[in-house]
């Protein structure tokens, strides 16, 4: 753990024709939550093709709160784009987050394109009734 | 710049004596040299000149070949008039920069010397440049170094009055319909006025507080200026006015006003321009001034709405809260508590703990709508499954998935036990102190709430006897950091540690040491809000307590 490297946040992208993947090295936090989104929707917003999109956290050094809205509004959107989302390799500290916050079987759950509709339903405006 | 400037400084500009030698010496002179008739003929030139007009041809009318300001030059010292000294003729040929000294020739013939003054324009403009850009790093560092609304705005304009014109008036983004005026004066003191002031009065000055770009000082008439534009004791009629905006952060940081008197020269263009690069740099301080003053208020107007209420006893149970916003100036706090108390010593009061996800202004909002829902939705707090889900239907929405986690906590005291119904929405599970010293975990689990179509909850029933306390608490303690390294948590295993002597505190006391025994572990580092709430079955038989004589349960007691 003295490796001064092992905390710099490096997401890193492998693409193949079914599965995109990105390795999410280092603290996944406040500063850096809203970089792996834009990374995993980027690559969701062309037509896709993919089939599955695999997050690695072998690396992961930490997350808050904020990193888990962000894998939230990933699972959103890969649901919205039919694809099924993986989260590989989760390190103890994630692992008892997501099953204290009782997420882990709504994020790992073969998407439903009817979340994301759900909560553009509950909008007070009619700002996200764009949603596929 | 010694080798800009020596070039024409060698140069006679006036040789006095060119008559007699006209026509011999002329001929071999290093500048151009023309000579030409009354009528504006050109008679003849020498090589120079020949390099600089190429094509020119003797006996050719003067004005086909070389610029008006030279032609017309001719015409006048044809016709007896002079320049005055301090403003010789000049001006440009091709892209070069010529001064034109005539001296009188044979039968009214005019020769022109032309002595090029190129580099010494460039090296002046360069200078001028120089001392520009020496004003505009001072403006920008003394600017910056306040966040002061007020100072800044004093500073920019008397820096304006200093550097740019005579006197400054900077007008402000209305206030209602009030403007606040800065007046400044060469040499002279700022004063403030805020006032309704009819903005169309100068001519571009709305257009400027719009953020349009400015209007050229030549299209403002002096004399219209109205009172207010200028700056009381202003030595003499107002000569030249420039108007130019403030720009600031995508909104504009007011105008400045600049203006001279009659005994100074008229804005030039340059100077207009230089004016410009000023008011970027004084609007960008300003704004960023505004925008610190305005951050600055709304996080106090929040933290006035958001900050923790103060606790006490409520039909006969003890409650009692302790929160530590995080170090961060940014941060309004995103842990919350509350405790609603129950009309009627026979019904619950609810206590709700949470922490919003994210911070800052975004964590505060949500913070403040998941109090008020939950202060309407507490009629139906019997079913903390049912009031968590509707909870988090008003949180939903697909901009985003910020989401709350939360503890519920439905008390109730029914013959001097503590009834209590805690749910976990995604929280950390309060914990137990009872009697015997044990840290109980409370088996709750549920998810957050805010991001996901459907919450599910259990709601674990357990009861307090007097003396126990059930903490809840925000993951700011236990991931407090600190301790002798220095980058270790707080966890879970020193927080039990540190509740265990806790058994038959008062609530006050328990969440006192918690917030302590956390506070010292971190020491000067950084922390994460920490919030902590306890709800304690209070003693019976408190006052033989006070009076030390130890009863039935104080055994453990350690205080």
């Amino acid at each position: 753990m003295t490796d001064l490297h092992s905390d710099e946040f490096v997401l890193t992208v492998l693409r193949d024709p079914l599965t995109l993947t990105v390795r999410v090295s280092g603290e996944l936090d406040y500063d850096t939550s809203d970089d792996l989104l834009r990374a995993v929707v980027a690559h969701l917003t062309e037509p896709c093709g993919f089939r599955d999109v695999r997050l690695d956290f072998r690396d992961l050094r930490y997350i808050d709160s904020t990193g888990l809205s962000a894998l939230l509004m990933i699972h959103r959107r890969t649901s919205a784009a039919g694809v099924l989302l993986h989260l590989d390799h989760r390190p103890d500290f994630l692992e008892r987050m997501l099953t204290m916050t009782n997420v882990l079987d709504h994020l790992t759950a073969p998407g439903h394109r009817e979340e994301a509709a759900e909560a553009a339903a509950q909008d007070d405006d009619a700002t996200g009734a764009g949603v596929p | 710049m010694p080798p800009l400037v020596a070039v024409s400084r060698g140069i006679p500009a006036r040789p006095s004596d060119a008559d007699r030698t006209v026509g011999t010496t002329w001929s071999d002179a290093p500048c151009p040299v023309l000579v030409a008739d009354r009528d504006g003929g050109l008679v003849r030139m020498n090589g120079a000149a020949r390099t600089l007009l190429p094509g020119a041809v003797d006996g050719e009318p003067l004005d086909q070949r070389v610029p008006t300001w030279l032609s017309d030059a001719h015409h006048q010292v044809s016709q007896g008039e002079h320049a005055p000294a301090d403003a010789p003729h000049a001006g440009s040929i091709d892209d070069r920069f010529f001064a034109a000294h005539p001296t009188p020739g044979a039968d009214g013939e005019v020769v022109w010397w032309l002595v090029e003054e190129t580099d010494r324009r460039l090296a002046r403009a360069l200078d001028d440049a120089q001392g520009r850009s020496r004003i505009l790093t001072e403006v920008s560092s003394t600017l910056l170094s306040t966040l002061n609304v007020g100072r800044c705005m004093d500073t920019a304009a008397a820096m304006a009055a200093e550097h740019l014109a005579e006197a400054a008036v900077l007008v402000a983004p209305p206030q209602g319909r009030r403007y606040p005026l800065t007046h400044a004066q060469r040499g002279g003191r700022v004063s403030h006025v805020t006032r309704r002031i009819d903005v169309a009065a100068v001519p571009g000055l709305a257009e400027a507080l719009q953020g349009f770009p400015p209007v050229p000082a030549r299209w403002i008439n002096p004399d219209d200026l109205p009172d207010w534009a200028v700056p009381d004791g202003f030595a003499g009629p107002v000569n030249s006015v420039i108007v130019t905006p403030l720009p600031g952060h995508g909104v504009p940081a007011g105008a400045l006003i600049l203006l001279r008197s009659s005994t100074e020269q008229a804005f030039t263009e340059g100077e207009e321009a230089f004016a410009r690069l000023f008011a970027a740099r004084a609007g960008a301080a300003l704004s960023a001034a505004r925008l610190y003053s305005e951050q600055t208020r709304i996080t106090e107007t929040l933290m006035q709405e958001l900050l923790p209420p103060t606790l006490t006893s409520v039909h006969g149970v003890d409650f009692a809260g302790g929160y530590r916003a995080a170090k961060e100036q940014d941060r309004v706090g995103g842990d919350f508590y509350d405790v609603h108390p129950a009309a009627h010593p026979s019904q619950e009061t609810l206590v709700v703990l949470g922490d919003v996800a994210g911070k800052g202004l975004d964590a505060a909002v949500l913070t403040g709508k998941i109090r008020n829902t939950l202060h309407a939705l507490l009629p139906l707090a019997d079913d903390h499954e049912r009031l968590l889900n509707l909870l988090n239907g008003a949180l939903l929405t697909s901009r985003h998935t910020r989401f709350a986690t939360l503890v519920l906590a439905s008390v109730l005291r029914r013959g001097g036990k503590v009834h209590l119904r805690l749910t976990s929405a995604g929280h950390l599970p309060p914990l137990i102190v009872r009697n015997d010293g044990t840290v109980e975990e409370v088996a709750t689990r549920g998810t957050l709430v805010g991001a996901l179509p459907t919450v599910t909850a259990t709601t674990v029933r357990t009861v307090l006897a007097p003396g126990e306390t059930c903490v809840l608490f925000t993951d700011g303690i236990t991931e407090a950091r600190g301790g002798p390294l220095g980058d270790d948590l707080f966890g879970d295993h020193r927080l039990r540690r540190a509740l265990s002597p806790c058994a038959g505190m008062p609530a006050e006391a328990v969440v006192e040491r918690v917030q302590m025994l956390a506070s010292e572990w971190v020491g000067a580092g950084r922390h994460d809000d920490m919030a902590a709430v306890a709800i304690s079955a209070p003693r019976t038989g408190r006052l033989t307590v006070v009076n030390g004589q130890v009863g039935r349960q104080e055994g453990r007691r350690n205080r």
